[in-house]
């Protein structure tokens, strides 16, 4: 095992040089503004706008460009995201501050999501397996038809215009100034974000619990269960879902990781100064080194949570395992 | 069972539709005191509150001053944080808002009888707010600024190029030179400035913010508290004005600058918190009443989100909004909301622009027909109607030339719908008509490059603008681009865009000149920027670029002719530009002067329009006592 987590370290700063040399390269070489041109304000002079250049290195060759970015992959102190080069085109700000000031908040709305499409997905899974064909798996599967179609940023328009200007339900978008994220939470600020979130991803997980609880509850060793005597409830719980969660647990360890990098509609919707929210300004305004650096952000939450996760694979499944 | 869930779907999409659509309330909030008419918003005005407002985009450049190019921030600026040795009333133009007002300066400038030398007097007694509070205002603090304006990385992005003007300018930010010869300070209240050649605009160029004092710290610091801040200054402002940021008192500028903590009152991206300046003096500044307490501003957010908040009451103005078309019609018709429904000219116009190098516009009645042809009033409504702005007859804005050209328009047609057939007797003249039926029979004028903005309404717009031009046997083919590359290619004469269809321009203070020079000035063509139209372009730079066309009309001199005028003798300098340029050169359509449209909660009792910056000014904003 040891042998293997080194690779897979290997692996995963591998990967990061990988994601971080095609994103410059998309910056470099596809059609879109100078990032100097536009940064600059609209009236301006030729000396303004290689000053502009120059100021943000762009006036260095590209692979001389690429090594000063590529410096700031390296998770070291002084090294990671550096200032010097890791700093808002548009605004001077430097990434890693912005990337850590807006964490917790990409935090709190990844994890209170995950613990609700978990808390939902699973139990109508299970439900809708156990009771094939019946009422509650037909409702169960209209709901995750719903949950899978309807597009996030839909749900979330439609949550605050019901639930907040119509209905007074639930407060209003975004974060007060002066509230911190654990009072938000308290104040019930992130309720509909984590619901839209949720719910797409608790009717993905509500079909694959079912399918997979199908599957096994038709094995043989349930099959053994059962004659065994047995009641219905263990054979369930103890025996089938066990094997039908392991891939359910593999797809939450992604999933979760994958939206640390960044909930880009959600957080875009609902207001949250999260990571998603700064990836999609940084987008807009073409500020490449905040989004080189949210690329990699993500990129590093993902492969950690692949690495996590197949590790956390070889402790449910006792015929897993790495060398 | 099939026919159970069916009915059950139904029920539940019919109880989500009658729950949306249910009832005429604005929403859950509050009804402000102010919406019943006993108090309208030019009631009682009674100091205090909190202003809470919200901007859908940050500030382009962190607060620095020197970096800011943005009139939003400039608004800021001038209503709360920076006072100036000039600026303004935060007033619409009828009300005198674009008139130049002394502020630090104890009035406006004297000029030499040569026009080369300005000399401002300082006011005393005006005070930086905490960690400064005990620093008066002096003449060397503005040099400090001027200073920082002129080095190029600590005013990239932002404007320095206007105060070239300033002898030495240029010289000391090339680092060629110890100090900008130009600027003296013969005592602590006196500052000189010598010019490199007459420019009336001189005086405007100290209301803009790059030119706010910034206070000395340790004497071996030239910079004073902005030294070793050449990316940041903008988190560690102090602040001359009615307000400043929340916590500045914790500014600690006896730290070596990276370890200095940013103010807390600007967390990037996400919100700004403005308290009251307690080093601020009323009595030295006539200019900003400066009723709130205090403001907080979200930043962040969806548009028609965020104006849902206004009508609810928990925001009292989108700064940098636009307002939906339903919330529009809503304080348009609803008697109790009118009110609080504020629209005033933004200074800006809107206009499709010609290269003058390229067929067939380089044929001066193919561009006045198109101007006969262009149905204004259609491009206005596909904006948003009557209430975006005002049909566009000329090419400045009005408050830039005192309304000389008010009611001028060269090519009004009536209801500003167009007139083909006016169009087509200017086009008869044109000698890519050759049989003077009005239709042009030249390949030229078919599937003419035309650049327009893919974002709504602009492809809108370049359909009825082909659809005006067809009779003229003008067929075009429309390109959409984001913006900025839009802009970028309109701008570059290397591209050969004939027609470009979605610029706008608004001025950047309240003189002719910043139409003029960066329009139609020669040396504001490419790389520089933004004469597209390539008015005055040298053969050369034609020939460069390869252009057919060898000559193009040229107005440097009629600008730098107004340009050393001043007083009531340079608004008519500029309307004569506006007109030579509109009946003689003719480089544009204009087709819209544009509006700014604010709602206000029902919270706010006085709203005023900064003409100068363009946006609400914020110190003019009042809370209704019951609201406080």
């Amino acid at each position: 095992m040891g042998r293997y987590l080194i690779r897979r370290a290997l692996f995963l700063v591998l990967v990061l040089f990988i994601v971080s040399l095609v994103t410059f390269l998309i910056f470099v070489k596809l059609p879109a503004a100078d990032p100097a041109r536009r940064a600059v304000g609209r009236a301006t002079t030729p000396e303004n706008v290689e000053n502009a250049r120059r100021a943000f290195g762009l006036d260095k060759p590209i692979y001389v460009q690429y090594a000063r970015f590529a410096k700031g992959l390296i998770p070291w102190p002084g090294l990671f995201l550096n200032e010097d080069v890791y700093y808002s085109y548009s605004n001077f700000v430097p990434v890693k501050e912005e990337i850590f000031r807006r964490l917790p908040v990409t935090v709190a709305l990844a994890v209170g999501a995950s613990i609700i499409w978990v808390l939902i997905g699973i139990p109508i899974g299970i439900v809708s397996a156990v009771r094939r064909r019946s009422i509650a798996d037909r409702a169960a599967m209209v709901f995750a038809l719903f949950g899978v179609s309807a597009p996030v940023f839909w749900l979330a328009y439609l949550f605050l215009y019901l639930f907040w200007f119509k209905l007074d339900w639930a407060p209003s978008s975004g974060i007060p100034i002066g509230v911190s994220v654990l009072e938000a939470v308290a104040q019930g600020r992130f309720i509909m974000p984590w619901l839209v979130l949720a719910l797409a991803f608790a009717a993905f997980y509500a079909r694959m619990v079912r399918g997979n609880l199908i599957e096994t509850m038709g094995e043989d060793y349930i099959r053994t269960a059962r004659a065994k005597g047995l009641s219905e409830r263990r054979v369930i719980y103890r025996h089938g879902l066990r094997a039908a969660l392991t891939p359910v647990v593999t797809m939450f360890g992604l999933d979760l990781a994958g939206l640390l990098g960044g909930v880009f509609i959600t957080e875009t919707v609902f207001n949250l100064p999260g990571i998603g929210q700064y990836a999609v300004r940084s987008i807009f305004l073409n500020d490449f080194p905040s989004v080189m650096g949210v690329t990699i952000f993500g990129a590093f939450f993902i492969a950690l949570g692949t690495l996590l996760v197949d590790v956390a694979y070889a402790f449910l499944d006792p015929r897993v395992r790495y060398t | 069972m099939r026919r159970y869930l069916r009915v059950l779907a139904l029920v539940a999409i019919l109880g989500l539709v009658a729950a949306a659509c249910g009832g005429d309330d604005a929403g859950p909030g509050q009804t402000g005191p102010g919406v019943t008419g006993e108090t309208g918003p030019t009631g009682e005005i009674q100091p205090g509150g909190t202003l809470e407002l919200a901007l859908l985009g940050d500030v382009s450049a962190a607060f620095d001053p020197q970096k800011e190019y943005y009139s939003v921030t400039w608004g800021m600026y001038r209503c709360c944080l920076l006072r100036t040795l000039l600026s303004y009333t935060g007033k619409p133009t009828e009300e005198g808002g674009s008139e130049l007002q002394p502020d630090i300066a104890t009035a406006l400038p004297e000029i030499s009888s040569d026009g080369l030398t300005y000399t401002f007097t300082l006011k005393s007694g005006i005070r930086y707010a905490p960690p400064f509070e005990d620093v008066e205002v002096t003449a060397q603090d503005i040099v400090r600024a001027l200073e920082r304006e002129a080095d190029p990385d600590a005013s990239v992005n932002g404007y320095s190029f206007y105060y070239s003007i300033i002898e030495g300018f240029d010289e000391f930010g090339a680092g060629e030179a110890d100090s900008i010869a130009g600027v003296s300070t013969p005592d602590d209240h006196t500052l000189v400035v010598e010019l490199t050649s007459p420019s009336g605009y001189l005086p405007h160029l100290f209301s803009m913010p790059a030119t706010a004092p910034i206070p000395p710290d340790d004497p071996s610091e030239r910079l004073g508290a902005a030294e070793g801040h050449t990316k940041d200054y903008g988190r560690f402002l102090v602040a001359t004005g009615p307000y400043m940021f929340a916590g500045s008192e914790n500014l600690d500028f006896s730290l070596p600058a990276k370890d200095q903590t940013p103010v807390a009152g600007y967390e990037p991206g996400q919100s700004i918190q403005f308290v009251r300046n307690p080093s601020y003096d009323p009595a030295t500044d006539g200019l900003r009443p400066a009723y709130v307490d205090g403001m907080n501003i979200s930043i962040g957010g969806d548009n028609n989100d965020l104006y849902n908040k206004v009508l609810a009451g928990e925001v009292d103005l989108v700064m940098d909004g636009i307002v939906p078309p339903q919330v529009l019609r809503q304080y348009s018709t609803d008697p109790t909301l009118q009110q609080y429904l504020h629209i005033y000219f933004s200074d800006a116009v809107r206009y499709l622009s010609f290269n003058l190098a390229m067929p067939p516009f380089d044929d001066v009645h193919v561009r006045k027909a198109v101007n006969l042809a262009l149905d204004k009033a259609g491009m206005r409504t596909l904006r948003g109607g009557e209430s975006v702005g005002e049909i566009a007859g000329h090419i400045m804005v009005d408050s830039l030339e005192n309304d000389l050209l008010r009611d001028y328009d060269p090519y009004a047609t009536p209801n500003d719908a167009g007139d083909i057939e006016a169009a087509k007797a200017e086009m008869a003249q044109s000698a890519y008509d050759s049989d003077g039926d009005g239709v042009c029979d030249d390949p030229v004028c078919e599937n003419v490059l035309a650049v327009t903005d893919e974002a709504d309404p602009y492809p809108d717009q370049a359909a009825l603008i082909q659809q005006n031009l067809e009779p003229l046997g003008i067929t075009l083919d429309v390109k959409s681009f984001e913006r900025t590359t839009m802009y970028a290619k309109c701008n570059d004469p290397g591209s050969q865009v004939p027609f470009c269809l979605a610029p706008g321009w608004g001025k950047d203070f309240p003189d002719g000149y910043t139409f003029a020079d960066p329009l139609f000035g020669s040396a504001a063509i490419f790389p520089s920027c933004c004469n597209y139209s390539l008015v005055g372009a040298s053969p050369e730079l034609l020939q460069e670029h390869g252009y057919e066309v060898t000559e193009v009309p040229s107005v440097d001199e009629e600008i730098a002719a107004a340009n050393a005028l001043t007083g009531e003798a340079r608004f008519q300098g500029w309307a004569d530009l506006d007109q030579l340029l509109m009946e003689e050169v003719v480089p544009w359509v204009p087709y819209l002067f544009d509006n700014n449209v604010d709602v206000t909660s029902q919270r706010i009792v006085n709203y005023s329009f900064d003409q100068f910056a363009g946006v609400q000014a914020l110190d003019h904003f009042a809370i209704h006592p019951d609201a406080q």
